[in-house]
């Protein structure tokens, strides 16, 4: 009897409460209480980065009550495979974080939502000038710069010391590094001696790309010399030279240095700025005592007599699809330029400099004040190589950087090697 | 009370149920079921093969015909890849199986409780995840620290740290090894249970006759392994055929080509240069391929 009674409720119940929920979304479409940001970034899926963009979102929610942050965690490899899918499907977030080639890729299927319309005169004026460099596809800038992180020649004092190196003079030229390296391999055995991404990926063709413009070489890419070429050969053997002699590790990403780093197992490191922040992570130096450790130089100069860098800072990009975009700028905005997210995140967890020239805040700019951040500022910013970045760049990188891993695991003669490159460049 | 046979009264039922014309009608619905999840994505693989289509193009895809096969034709990569392919596949099968063989004889009396945990374990690496056997292995061939160098170092069988997954000769065997760690556990459960069905008699007579262990194996035993070894052989020729995990997290394919196979080179060209037809076309030489290998090995069990 009580069965039957229950059941004969139930359709009741589930109307009322049908009748509810619709009237509770159409009160809260109608006031335009709550709007949901999808924010796809692989800064909350790192550890290290995790707490200081969590803290990020929940302050920008609590000055914008009306918007609430839905943070998608993807890895720095899948996050750009991932987005072009979700564009083609129909299906992107709001915004997300992005990074070097993957920029321009995602720029391709023009499911990007300009930036022109929203950046005012004013927030332009207080960038730096070189901020907005290569972020234009089509005259419309289609990323908005979060952050700046150059690469430049991490070199530990200690480990030169113990060399008998002067720590003061970080190797200038090739022929100097390969002098030091010698004298690391010979004293400390222990120690590899140049930590470089030979990995075969986009960013690893990046991150190589300024090595191989020392030696004069540009495979790809307006006024190219091609792979075959006497200058990449110079590169591939150069590259060849250093790993036979042992001063390099074939195989292993950046981001597998960096823990070798601060345990003080390597002397030399091609890194970006935001090692610092890993290192300090990883073995909580304080910040004089990683000052009295490590220093950053520009990249030694090769046959060129150029010293060159790359650009592995962070944008953040809006997508065309979304149903929210004056919110989406809000939050890009906030997370760029506004002073806390630069304190909270951009200076203390990705230890990266802002795109802003000038920080509003006399706090953040003694934060930002340090020999390594003026190094990168005054040095090696203005060696900042551009890159041919591109829908083709990707395919362009596994041909360059699967020769450049036979060159340093095998025994294939180096005309050889960049034929094959040439080759498989030209089948692109 | 009466008793009726079951053979003295058939089932009229289930002799009548073949006969019912709309309980073939039954099958429909699986039938819908796979061509939707299995029939779909092939044809329209087949489809997206013939155009010429990019993910990353505004501009529509495409008929090329067979032009994304004929460049196949003249792509070194995909050779190399394919070549890498069999050579990691039918190696690593053939000495799996033979590891398993080896030990589900050597196990094959040794019963009672002190061996059970000992069998149990040596199925264990077949349980682990492939990402993990990956990762484990990666770490263990590592120059610096590595457990694989440090042993052998210690033993005094190198001299100084070897470079197992970024020598270009080295890669493909080291990435081998990983793959007959995890798959030889398989060979042993499936030749245990195999060798534990053949019937005691033909043993006894065999013993009877004085035959001798060697000519036991040889003659008696392995006859009755072979369907096991056949159905076993494919399955793990279709595993190690479409193997991304364990390349993929030890040598992304490399060093060079020296590891890509042809399913991490479909993943470079799908989803990093993101050339859906031409990556479609790798699929179907690929799809092709093993179509062949499984026609092969059902005429092998049926000609027994």
């Amino acid at each position: 009897m009580f069965h039957s009674n229950r059941l004969r409720c139930w359709p009741g119940l589930l109307a009322s409460m049908v009748a509810v929920l619709a009237m509770t979304a159409t009160e809260a479409d109608a006031q335009g209480e709550k709007i949901t940001l999808t924010f796809a970034n692989w800064a909350s899926a790192e550890g290290a980065t995790r707490p200081g963009i969590e803290k990020v979102i929940a302050d920008f929610e609590a000055e914008h009550p009306n918007i609430q942050i839905n943070s998608e965690a993807i890895s720095f490899s899948e996050i750009a495979r991932q987005l072009v899918l979700r564009v083609r499907s129909g299906n992107p977030p709001d915004v997300a974080q992005i990074a070097g080639n993957d920029t321009i890729l995602l720029a391709a299927t023009r499911g990007l939502e300009p930036f022109g319309p929203y950046l005012d005169a004013d927030l332009k004026s207080r960038l730096k000038p070189d901020a907005l460099n290569g972020l234009e596809v089509g005259g419309e800038l289609i990323a908005f710069p979060w952050n700046q992180a150059p690469a430049g020649l991490w070199y530990n004092k200690k480990i030169m010391e113990a060399a008998g190196l002067d720590s003061a003079k970080p190797p200038a030229t090739i022929d100097e590094l390969m002098a030091a390296m010698e004298a690391v391999k010979k004293s400390q055995p222990d120690v590899i001696p140049l930590g470089v991404d030979t990995t075969n990926r986009a960013f690893s063709m990046s991150s190589n790309w300024p090595w191989m413009r020392t030696f004069g070489a540009k495979p790809v890419g307006e006024n190219a010399t091609g792979a075959n070429s006497k200058e990449m050969k110079a590169y591939l053997a150069w590259m060849r030279e250093i790993s036979k002699k042992g001063y390099i590790d074939p195989g292993r990403k950046i981001g597998e240095f960096r823990p070798l780093a601060a345990q003080g197992k390597v002397a030399f490191l091609w890194d970006q700025v935001l090692v610092q922040g890993v290192i300090q992570s990883t073995n909580s130096m304080s910040d004089e005592e990683f000052y009295k450790e490590w220093g950053v130089a520009v990249l030694p100069t090769g046959p060129s007599g150029q010293s060159y860098s790359f650009e592995g800072g962070h944008q953040l990009i809006m997508f065309a699809d979304s149903e929210h975009k004056e919110a989406a700028w809000a939050f890009v905005e906030y997370l760029a330029t506004s002073p806390e997210a630069i304190t909270n995140y951009t200076v203390s967890y990705n230890a990266s400099l802002p795109p802003l020239a000038e920080v509003p805040d006399d706090e953040l700019r003694a934060e930002l004040d340090t020999p390594i951040f003026n190094a990168f500022k005054e040095a090696i910013i203005p060696t900042l190589s551009p890159q041919p970045y591109g829908p083709k760049f990707a395919a362009a990188a596994t041909a360059v950087m699967a020769g450049v891993q036979q060159a340093v695991t095998g025994d294939r003669p180096i005309d050889e090697i960049a034929t094959s490159i040439q080759e498989q460049l030209d089948r692109r | 009370m009466t008793t009726t046979s079951p053979t003295a009264q058939p089932k009229p039922a289930r002799r009548k149920a073949g006969q019912v014309p709309w309980l073939d009608w039954m099958v429909v619905p699986t039938l819908a079921v796979l061509a939707l999840v299995v029939g779909y994505p092939i044809v329209y693989t087949f489809f997206l093969s013939a155009q010429d289509y990019n993910l990353l193009e505004i501009v529509p895809a495409q008929y090329v015909g067979l032009e994304n096969y004929k460049d196949l034709l003249s792509d070194r990569i995909f050779w190399q890849s394919l070549t890498n392919t069999a050579v990691y596949t039918f190696g690593s099968v053939g000495v799996a199986s033979l590891i398993g063989l080896v030990m589900a004889l050597l196990m094959e009396n040794l019963g009672g409780a002190w061996f059970r945990p000992i069998r149990a374990l040596l199925i264990t690496p077949w349980a682990v995840p492939f990402v993990v056997v990956a990762f484990l292995f990666r770490y263990m061939y590592a120059q610096n620290g590595g457990v694989i160098n440090a042993v052998l170092i210690s033993l005094g069988i190198i001299g100084e740290p070897v470079s197992w997954l970024n020598e270009s000769s080295l890669a493909m065997p080291s990435v081998m090894v990983a793959n007959i760690w995890s798959m030889a556990p398989f060979f042993f459960l499936l030749l245990s249970a195999a060798l534990s069905g053949i019937p005691i008699e033909v043993i006894e007579s065999a013993r009877v006759d004085r035959t001798r262990t060697w000519s036991m194996i040889y003659h008696i035993k392995l006859p009755y392994l072979r369907n096991p070894l056949l159905i076993g052989s494919l399955l793990m020729v279709i595993s190690s055929f479409n193997d991304f995990a364990k390349i993929w997290a030890m040598t992304q394919g490399g060093p060079g080509y020296s590891t890509s196979t042809l399913v991490v080179y479909v993943y470079r060209v799908a989803f990093e240069n993101f050339e859906f037809g031409y990556a479609s076309a790798l699929g179907v030489v690929w799809l092709g391929l093993l179509l062949v290998f499984a026609i092969a090995y059902m005429r092998a069990l049926r000609t027994e």
